[in-house]
């Protein structure tokens, strides 16, 4: 085994671990300490500047071949995830003082990386198991309300069957086909073989229950509702997207026939339309932004039946547009010693008038999620639908783009709240905290240069 | 200074007020009055000497700036001005400062955002007149949505959230399918010539079969449908007129409506032509349905606001049969009524926040008699609505009539081709300028003549402000009832343009076999 390819290729997930080894170190050490967070910060941001720089070089290899695979595409989709976790650390210092938040949250970004370069499928649950297990006692730790312990108890139950089923598919895969690489699904896709169309539905819907699609979603409501500001959006974001690379590596450029197309996008639909109309009648914003990234994992999906090369990149650049926009609506949240008070979007009514700045700033968040133009989200969404016409399904384009136009409903719903209502009586919403500020900033910049710097971006993969 | 830079200024120059007047503190909303007003005023003079230095002799773009953005995409940074837009251009930035010196004493609330969002706005309406990329006119088109959605739904009336979220989803949902068209029409033009682009002129070059472009024509047109409105895609109009605040009806009546026949001037017809060939009669009854229908309602209508309403669903329906006639005088008449009634209904609208500001009331039977307490706003106010009745030496006639004798020299075409249908479309639409008159003659003779009737009167007659806001337009609708020629001029290539792009059949060629025959011609 090449050493030095195995530290060079993996420098991030290393700078991850050393992050975890100090931060654990530092729990041991010392009651409550300071320097958690800034730690924290520190590693994950070295960690994002050694993918990117890994991808700039255009490094490539397989240090542990068949298992372990980095090329500048996986690379530079490392580096957008690990950057998107940046604000989301700084956005969590009132929610999480105590540091044992930060190691469980390194942990969990160990295991998306993982899942950017996975080359087989043991790699792959390793990553998947790796990212969602942090995930259940983050949830649990957020516990200020009664309920989180229940929606901690029925993610950890429903993630779990999600990772039978992919075990079940993975040992099905491995007697059809004798491997367990990645390409073997792949082959798998338009093999008439029945075990392995069993094992693609497996592993399909283990992916489908991760990401929360319709009818798998029923966790990921309560779980997002009942864990603190940040946990929900890292859940929203950095898992979803690990989930979702991890499908696109999975489904890789290999040519997806007419029928499994149809099995692979009528759910992801139904989920568009579900989680579209279910949100509009949300009374908290974290279960609003549930039933939306319900939604938008289904426009992810749809990005896997695009032409094959353009998957990836469909799908990560989505992930970055959504990403940093749900970041920017909840750093942008003003704080508030209640967390229930501080999750009803009744509260958010007059917030123009009180906090104008976060008012601007969350109304962009939602325009952008709703794919209004000129803002991020629109462009990625452009690119997913621009990539479904192309490989020839038009109609399924038309369907999800109706579907997402239900949508613009409940974002719209929550400017109205904020510019066109009188103020709300005694919210309690404190004015945001500097580091919370810096986080939306940073969201702030990396939006404005995706929407103006698209090539910049899909150059890269 | 080169023309192309000029543009551009013209076009940042609001984002520039944007970003400055975001810049500064809350509560120097004087100092906001004066910098919108300001940069607003330098941009229209700006573009008086685009305007100026338009070359009527020309064909295609002049001024253009165009840079690679997204290569990948084939999507190209690509603005410029033509015979379609120009007037257009020069339209939106001569009203930008009436609409801001306008809601000076209107808007005393968020003054800051106001006028952020009336920037914005600007903006982006240049933005989609000048763009000759389609993804950029994409992206201008539905960002216009969001300024408008806020002016309505913060400065308006009661029911304003209820109209400014009818208004936005009305015309998002056009867009969202209009979305797939553009997609769709650009994936055809890389699949049947192998080049990826989005700018307008490759894309006038794609061959698409007979029954796709019926499909594409259907979710452009149905987008554009929307925002002329045309009946019966219009029932957003009246109650986001009601509910604006004047500055809003203003720029809705004024630029807004006018993106619709815009779009089907610049990419609907132009882009499917055999499909429009098609749609003709359809599209033809559903312009003189609009005309007949709008104004019969705005003979009705007691809200002075919803008669303005419906008579410019009216007074664009003459814009679309001129657009559909395929003559060259009726393009031209459908341009030139388009700031015609860009012109007559800011004014009318302006004029209408203006006695509201004094008298509290959009009612029509509480007002009376005007002329005698307030006679420099009914000399306006007549000015106007003669205008908007198309009396000659006023912009309503030249646009009006040119857009009617494009109507009936088409169906003249067509009736000695043998259909009678073009010419019975022409008749109807020509009782639409009687009823025009009608109700507008019954609106001023309610609201200017008969018992002197003034809601919490005693009122001030127009202020020095007011009469400049005024006058400009007046002088407006004069310039193009009486000199129309310059406008005229630089309209008439792209008119040329348009007609020829529309009546040329597009559908691909048919392939020609080479070698062996089929085996049932060889029987």
């Amino acid at each position: 085994m090449n050493y030095l390819a195995a530290a060079i290729a993996m420098a991030p997930e290393h700078l991850l671990l050393a992050g975890i080894v100090v931060l654990l170190i530092l729990e041991i050490a010392s009651e409550r300490s300071r320097a958690a967070l800034p730690l924290a910060v520190v590693f994950v941001s070295a960690a994002a500047l050694a993918a990117a720089l890994l991808g700039f070089n255009g490094w490539t290899g397989a240090p542990f071949p068949g298992q372990f695979e980095l090329a500048p595409p996986a690379a530079f989709a490392k580096a957008i995830l690990l950057a998107l976790a940046v604000p989301v650390l700084l956005a969590s210092k009132e929610d999480f003082g105590e540091g044992v938040f930060y190691p469980l949250m390194l942990s969990s970004l160990y295991g998306v990386c993982l899942l950017a370069s996975a080359g087989s499928f043991l790699t792959l649950f390793l990553g998947i198991e790796l990212m969602s297990i942090p995930v259940y006692v983050l949830v649990l730790l957020g516990m200020r309300r009664p309920e989180s312990a229940e929606a901690a108890l029925k993610y950890l139950v429903l993630s779990g069957t999600a990772s039978a089923a992919l075990l079940m598919g993975a040992s099905l895969l491995y007697g059809a086909t004798g491997s367990l690489g990645l390409s073997s699904f792949a082959l798998a896709l338009s093999s008439p073989d029945l075990l392995a169309r069993t094992a693609v539905v497996l592993v399909v819907s283990a992916f489908f229950l991760k990401a929360a699609i319709v009818p798998f979603h029923g966790w990921a409501p309560d779980a997002y509702e009942a864990a603190s500001v940040p946990t929900t959006a890292y859940m929203a974001v950095l898992v979803k997207a690990g989930v979702l690379v991890a499908a696109a590596r999975l489904f890789g450029s290999a040519p997806v026939g007419e029928l499994l197309v149809g099995l692979l996008l009528v759910l992801p639909l139904v989920s568009i339309v579900w989680g579209n109309l279910t949100a509009m009648r949300q009374p908290g914003l974290r279960r609003m932004i549930a039933y939306s990234s319900i939604a938008h994992a289904g426009y992810l999906f749809f990005a896997l039946a695009g032409d094959g090369p353009g998957r990836f990149q469909a799908v990560v650049f989505y992930l970055a547009a959504y990403g940093v926009m749900n970041v920017l609506a909840f750093a942008a949240l003003p704080a508030n010693a209640n967390d229930v008070e501080r999750d009803r979007l009744e509260n958010l009514k007059g917030l123009y008038h009180t906090h104008p700045f976060a008012a601007l700033l969350i109304g962009m968040a939602m325009l952008s999620l709703a794919g209004i133009p000129p803002f991020p989200g629109f462009i990625a969404k452009f690119l997913i639908f621009k990539n479904v016409i192309a490989a020839g399904y038009t109609t399924w384009a038309v369907l999800g783009l109706v579907g997402s136009y239900i949508g613009i409903y409940f974002y719209l719903r929550v400017i109205q709240f904020m510019f066109m209502s009188p103020a709300a009586a005694a919210t309690g919403h404190a004015p945001s905290r500097g580091l919370a500020m810096g986080a939306s900033l940073l969201c702030l910049a990396g939006s404005i240069a995706i929407a103006l710097l698209p090539a910049v971006f899909l150059a890269r993969f | 200074m080169a023309d192309s830079t000029i543009l551009s200024l013209v076009l940042y120059l609001p984002v520039a007020g944007f970003l400055a007047i975001a810049a500064l503190p809350a509560g120097r909303d004087a100092l906001v009055r004066a910098l919108t007003l300001g940069a607003m005023l330098v941009q229209f003079a700006l573009s008086l000497v685009l305007y100026a230095h338009f070359d009527p002799a020309v064909p295609g773009l002049q001024a253009s700036t165009q840079v690679a953005w997204i290569p990948a995409w084939g999507v190209t940074y690509y603005i410029g001005l033509d015979g379609y837009n120009i007037l257009l251009v020069l339209l939106t930035t001569f009203l930008g400062p009436l609409v801001t010196a306008g809601a000076f004493s209107a808007i005393t609330k968020d003054v800051k955002l106001f006028y952020a969002m009336v920037f914005l706005i600007q903006f982006a309406m240049l933005g989609t007149f000048v763009a000759q990329d389609l993804f950029l006119f994409y992206l201008f088109w539905e960002t216009m949505l969001i300024p408008m959605f806020l002016l309505i739904g913060i400065w308006g009336g009661e029911r304003r959230i209820y109209a400014t979220i009818k208004f936005f989803l009305y015309t998002a949902f056009g867009s969202i399918l209009m979305l797939a068209a553009v997609i769709y029409l650009v994936y055809s033009l890389q699949q049947t010539t192998g080049v990826i682009s989005f700018a307008f002129a490759d894309l006038y070059k794609v061959r698409l079969p007979l029954e796709a472009q019926k499909w594409l024509l259907a979710a452009f047109a149905l987008s554009f449908a929307i925002k002329v409105p045309m009946v019966p895609f219009h029932t957003w109009l009246p109650d986001a007129h009601v509910e604006a605040p004047t500055a809003g009806s203003v720029i809705l009546a004024g630029v807004l409506l006018k993106m619709g026949t815009y779009g089907f001037l610049k990419l609907g017809f132009p882009l499917f032509p055999d499909a429009t060939l098609l749609a003709t009669p359809i599209l033809s009854t559903l312009a003189v349905v609009s005309i007949v229908y709008g104004a019969c309602l705005a003979l009705v209508q007691n809200d002075i606001k919803k008669i303005i309403a419906y008579s410019s669903i009216s007074h664009l329906g003459y814009v679309m049969l001129g657009l559909v006639s395929l003559d060259l005088l009726g393009i031209q008449g459908a341009i030139v009524q388009m700031v015609s009634h860009g012109l007559v209904a800011a004014g009318l609208f302006l004029m209408v926040g203006m006695i509201y500001e004094r008298c509290h009331t959009r009612e029509l039977a509480a007002y009376g008699g005007l002329a005698k307490v307030l006679p420099v706003y009914s000399v306006f106010f007549m000015i106007l609505t003669l205008a908007s009745v198309g009396l000659p030496t006023t912009s309503g006639f030249t646009g009006e009539f040119l857009a009617l004798l494009g109507a009936f020299n088409a169906g003249w075409r067509q009736w000695q081709g043998g259909s009678i249908y073009a010419l019975i479309v022409a008749g109807v639409a020509v009782t639409g300028v009687v009823l025009g008159a009608l109700y507008m003659l019954r609106f001023a003779q309610h609201f200017l003549f008969g018992a002197e009737r003034v809601p919490h009167g005693p009122v001030a007659d127009l202020n020095l402000r007011e009469v400049s806001i005024l006058a400009a337009l007046a002088a407006a609708v004069f310039w193009l009832g009486l000199f129309p020629d310059s406008a005229m001029k630089r309209t008439e290539l792209a008119a040329r343009e348009y007609q020829q792009l529309v009546s040329a059949p597009r559908t691909p060629a048919p392939t020609r076999l080479t070698g062996t025959p089929p085996l049932e011609a060889a029987r």
